[in-house]
C-alpha cells in the first residue's frame, strides 16, 4: 500500500510539473515568438539575429527622436495606446521538428500574437506550416529559399529577398565584370570566368540555392562544371574541395552555414585553391565568427549580403543604427543582425497599422503596409508585400548587394561593397589573390 | 486464440505491478482532460512514440541480447512510405502504414539474414552501418525529396482528415498513439509468453545451449528482428503524419537509433516495463531540462550535460537500468 502511495505521489509530482508550464504575460505587452538557431552550427548567426531583434525592440519600446524612423518616434505602439512589444526567444538548433514544436508551444501556451524567424529555410518551412494551420501571422526575416513564398500560405510574409534575387545578382555581377563595369578592374573576357564549380549544404536552403545556380548559369551562358551538395555538420570537407578543384574552376560558389563555411575556407587554403573568384551565398560567409576566425585568409572573398557598415556612406540611418548596435554587441551590424532588426521593425509597422492583435487585422495590415526605404538599415527600396501573383507575401522592394572582404588602411578586414556597381565603395580585388 | 490469451495474461506479474500499471493506464487515458499545456502534450506524444520504439527494440535487444543500433532506418522506411504514398498517389494512412510495415519487414529479412551471422559488437556496428547507408541513399534519392525531405502542406491536406491522419490538434494524435501503445504492450506480453520469446531468452543466456536444444538460433533472431521492425515502422508512419515534415537527417539519424536503444537500456532491457519507464524518464527530462535550464535560465546546452551525467551514473550503479534498481529495492524490502 505504502508503495502505491509513493507511486501516486510521483505521478502527482509529474502532473504538477506539466501544469506549471503555462506561461502568462502582462496584458499591456504584445508578445511575438521569435525562433532562431541559438545553439548548433549556426549559433553565431542566431545570436546576431537575436541581438538585432532586441535592438529593434528597444527602439520601438523607447523614444529616440534623433532616429528618422517611425518606430523611434513614440514609445510603444501608438495605435494600441502605447503597448510595448515583448519578444520571446526560442532555440530550434537547426531542427525543423523542434522548430514546429516550439511554434505550437508559443501559439498555444504563450499565446503569442505572431511569430518571427527562423533563419534555416527548412525550419521556416515547418514553422510556417504550423502558423498556417493555426491562423497565426508569421514574418520571416532571414530565410531565402524561394519555395517558402510559393506555398500559397495566407499567414506568411517574408521581408528578405530570396535566393532567386541574390543568384541573379551574382550573374549580373559576372556579366558586368566582363563588360568592364566593376570599379578598378579592366573588362574580364567571359571565357576567363566560364567554368564554375559550386558546393551547397544539402538541406532546404542549400538544395534550392544549388538548383538556382544551375538554372542561372544556363540562362547566362556559363558552364557549371561541378555542383555538389554536402552535409553542413561534416567534420571534414577535403574530398568535397578536391572534387571541386578537379574541374579547375574559374569561380567557386558556396552556400554554407557558419561552421562549414569556416571549414570550407580552411580546406581551400590547405589545398592551395586558386580560382579567380570565390563567392558565398551569404549565411556562413557573412558572420562575425567567419571574419574573426579566418582573419586575413578571407581577403578577396565575395559574399552576397544585405548589409555592410560601408552602407553608412550612402545611408545615414545605417550608420546611426550601427553605432547603437556596436555599443550593445561590441562589433558592427552584420547581414544577420540587420535582418533580425528589420524583421522586428516590420512587425512594429504591421501592428501599428493593425491597431489590434486580432489575426485578421494583422493579416490585412501586413498585406497593405509600405515601409519607405529611408527608414531601413538595409539598402532596399522599402518593404511592401505582394498580395497576388506567384509569390504572395514576398517583399517586392528588396534587393541584395555583393560585398568583398578587403583590408583597410588600419589593417582590419572589412566588407566593401562591389555590387551594385554604382554603390561600390572600393576597387574590386580581381583575381582572388590565392593562398 | 492462445496468442490472444497470452497477450492478455498478466497473472505472472506481482499484484502491485498490475495495480500500478492500471493507475498509469488510467492516468494516460484521462491526461488530455486535464488542463495541460501544449508543451506537456507534445512531451507526452514524444513519450508514447519512444515507448513503442523502445518496446520494439526490447524484443531483439532486451530479450534477445542483440544490441541493435540501427532502428532509425525502420523509422525512416515507415515515415517515408506513408508520406510518399500520400504525396505521390494520395494513398491514405491506414493503407500506407501496413504497407510501410511490410516493406520494413521485408528489408529486415534481407539485411537480417547476413547481419545475424555476426555477434556482439560486430552486430551492433553492422546495424549502425546499414542504417547510415540507407540514410545516405535517401539523401540523394530525388523521388523521396533527397536531403530536403518531404513536406505535407496544410493547404493541400486540410485538417481534420481521419483517413490521411491529418489533424490540427495534438489530442487526436495522442489518443491514436495511446491505442498503439496499449496494443504494443499486449503484443509485448504475448511475445514474453510465446515460444519465440522463450527461445530468444535461451539464446541470450547461452547460444550454444540453445543450439544444442534444437533451436534454430539464426531464424529465431531474424523473426524477432522482424517483429521489432514492425513496431518501429508503424510508429515511424504515425510520427511522419504528426510532424508533417520529414527529412533523412531528422528521421533517420544515428541519434534516433541511439536514443531508442538508450531508453530501453536505461529503463531496463529485457523487462516488460523497462522501455516504458526509460521513455517516461528520458523524454520529459530531455525536454524540460532544455526548456527550463536552457531557454529560461540561459544555460544553453546544460541539458545535454545533465542528461549524459544521469545516464553515466545509472550505467555505473545498475546495468539493468531503472527496473533493475526497482527489483533490487523490492528484493531487499520484501525479504524479512
Amino acid at each position: 500500500m505504502k508503495r502505491l502511495f509513493l507511486a501516486l505521489g510521483f505521478l502527482a509530482l509529474f502532473l504538477a510539473l506539466f501544469l506549471m508550464e503555462k506561461g502568462a504575460y502582462a496584458q499591456d505587452e504584445i508578445t511575438i515568438g521569435v525562433i532562431y538557431p541559438l545553439t548548433g552550427g549556426a549559433a553565431s548567426a542566431g545570436r546576431e539575429l537575436q541581438m538585432g531583434a532586441e535592438l529593434a525592440m528597444e527602439i520601438a519600446n523607447g523614444k529616440m527622436p534623433e532616429l528618422a524612423m517611425d518606430m523611434a518616434k513614440e514609445a510603444g505602439i501608438k495605435s494600441m495606446g502605447g503597448k510595448k512589444i515583448k519578444l520571446i526567444f526560442k532555440d530550434h538548433e537547426g531542427n525543423p521538428t523542434l522548430g514546429a514544436d516550439l511554434a505550437k508551444k508559443l501559439i498555444l501556451d504563450d499565446k503569442v500574437v505572431g511569430i518571427l524567424g527562423c533563419y534555416h529555410s527548412s525550419v521556416t518551412k515547418a514553422v510556417s506550416a504550423v502558423c498556417e494551420q493555426y491562423g497565426v501571422p508569421m514574418i520571416n526575416d532571414s530565410s531565402t529559399s524561394p519555395v517558402l513564398t510559393r506555398q500559397g500560405y495566407k499567414w506568411f510574409w517574408r521581408t528578405t529577398p530570396h535566393d532567386g534575387t541574390f543568384t541573379m545578382d551574382l550573374f549580373e555581377f559576372l556579366k558586368g565584370l566582363s563588360e568592364g563595369k566593376a570599379k578598378g578592374v579592366k573588362p574580364v573576357p567571359k571565357e576567363e570566368l566560364m567554368n564554375l564549380a559550386a558546393a551547397c549544404e544539402k538541406t532546404e536552403w542549400g538544395s534550392a540555392a544549388s538548383q538556382l545556380l544551375e538554372d542561372y548559369a544556363k540562362k547566362y551562358g556559363y558552364n557549371l562544371k561541378r555542383n555538389l551538395l554536402y552535409t553542413a555538420k561534416s567534420a571534414d570537407l577535403s574530398s568535397e574541395v578536391r572534387s571541386l578543384l578537379a574541374v579547375n574552376p574559374d569561380a567557386m560558389l558556396f552556400a554554407s552555414y557558419t561552421s562549414d563555411a569556416i571549414l570550407m575556407v580552411k580546406t581551400l587554403k590547405a589545398q592551395k585553391a586558386k580560382p579567380k573568384l570565390i563567392w558565398g551565398q551569404n549565411a556562413g560567409f557573412d558572420t562575425p565568427e567567419f571574419r574573426s576566425t579566418l582573419g586575413e585568409d578571407i581577403v578577396g572573398i565575395l559574399t552576397r549580403t544585405v548589409f555592410s557598415p560601408k552602407l553608412g556612406e550612402v545611408k545615414t540611418i545605417s550608420t546611426q543604427i550601427n553605432e547603437l548596435y556596436k555599443k550593445k554587441a561590441g562589433y558592427d551590424l552584420s547581414d544577420a543582425s540587420s535582418r533580425g532588426f528589420t524583421g522586428v521593425q516590420t512587425w512594429f509597422h504591421v501592428l501599428e497599422k493593425a491597431g489590434s492583435t486580432k489575426p485578421e487585422d494583422i493579416q490585412r495590415a501586413a498585406n497593405s503596409i509600405e515601409i519607405p526605404g529611408e527608414q531601413l538599415v538595409v539598402p532596399w527600396k522599402g518593404i511592401k508585400f505582394a498580395t497576388s501573383g506567384e509569390e504572395p507575401g514576398q517583399n517586392i522592394m528588396g534587393s541584395g548587394i555583393i560585398g568583398q572582404y578587403q583590408k583597410n588602411k588600419e589593417g582590419q578586414v572589412v566588407l566593401e561593397i562591389v555590387y551594385p556597381f554604382e554603390l561600390s565603395t572600393a576597387n574590386l580585388i580581381y583575381p582572388f589573390p590565392g593562398y | 486464440m492462445e496468442a490472444i490469451r497470452n497477450a492478455l495474461d498478466f497473472k505472472d506479474l506481482p499484484r502491485s505491478e498490475v495495480y500500478l500499471s492500471w493507475a498509469v493506464a488510467l492516468f494516460l487515458i484521462i491526461f488530455p482532460l486535464l488542463p495541460f499545456s501544449s508543451f506537456a502534450m507534445a512531451t507526452m506524444i514524444q513519450f508514447l512514440i519512444f515507448a513503442v520504439y523502445g518496446m520494439g527494440w526490447n524484443t531483439i535487444g532486451g530479450y534477445g541480447g542483440q544490441v541493435d543500433l540501427g532502428k532509425a532506418q525502420y523509422v525512416g522506411i515507415g515515415a517515408y512510405t506513408t508520406t510518399v504514398a500520400l504525396i505521390r498517389w494520395d494513398i491514405p494512412f491506414w493503407v500506407s502504414m501496413p504497407l510501410g510495415m511490410a516493406i520494413s519487414v521485408l528489408w529486415s529479412f534481407m539485411i537480417g539474414y547476413p547481419l545475424f551471422k555476426l555477434k556482439g559488437h560486430y552486430f551492433a556496428i553492422a546495424t549502425i552501418a546499414t542504417s547510415l547507408v540507407l540514410k545516405d541513399l535517401f539523401e540523394v534519392w530525388g523521388f523521396v525529396g533527397a536531403a530536403r525531405g518531404l513536406h505535407i502542406s496544410p493547404v493541400k491536406y486540410p485538417p481534420p482528415d481521419f483517413l490521411r491522419l491529418i489533424f490540427k490538434e495534438d489530442v487526436y494524435y495522442y489518443y491514436l498513439l495511446l491505442g498503439f501503445f496499449f496494443l504494443a504492450v499486449f503484443v509485448m506480453n504475448w511475445f514474453r509468453h510465446s515460444a519465440l520469446g522463450y527461445r530468444l531468452r535461451c539464446i541470450k543466456d547461452n547460444e550454444e545451449v540453445a543450439k544444442a536444444l534444437g533451436i534454430n538460433v539464426h531464424w529465431a533472431k531474424i523473426k524477432t528482428y522482424a517483429l521489432a521492425t514492425a513496431y518501429v515502422s508503424a510508429m515511424g508512419s504515425v510520427h511522419a503524419m504528426y510532424i508533417k515534415n520529414i527529412e533523412p537527417e531528422d528521421t533517420m539519424s544515428l541519434d534516433i537509433s541511439v536514443l531508442i536503444a538508450l531508453m530501453a537500456m536505461l529503463g531496463g532491457a529485457g523487462s516488460l516495463w523497462g522501455p516504458i519507464i526509460g521513455a517516461a524518464v528520458l523524454v520529459p527530462m530531455k525536454s524540460y531540462l532544455k526548456e527550463w535550464m536552457g531557454a529560461k535560465m540561459g544555460l544553453i546546452g546544460i541539458d545535454l550535460i545533465i542528461y549524459g551525467f544521469i545516464i553515466m551514473v545509472i550505467a555505473a550503479v545498475e546495468p539493468k537500468g531503472l527496473w533493475g534498481l526497482y527489483e533490487r529495492w523490492k528484493g531487499k524490502r520484501s525479504a524479512p
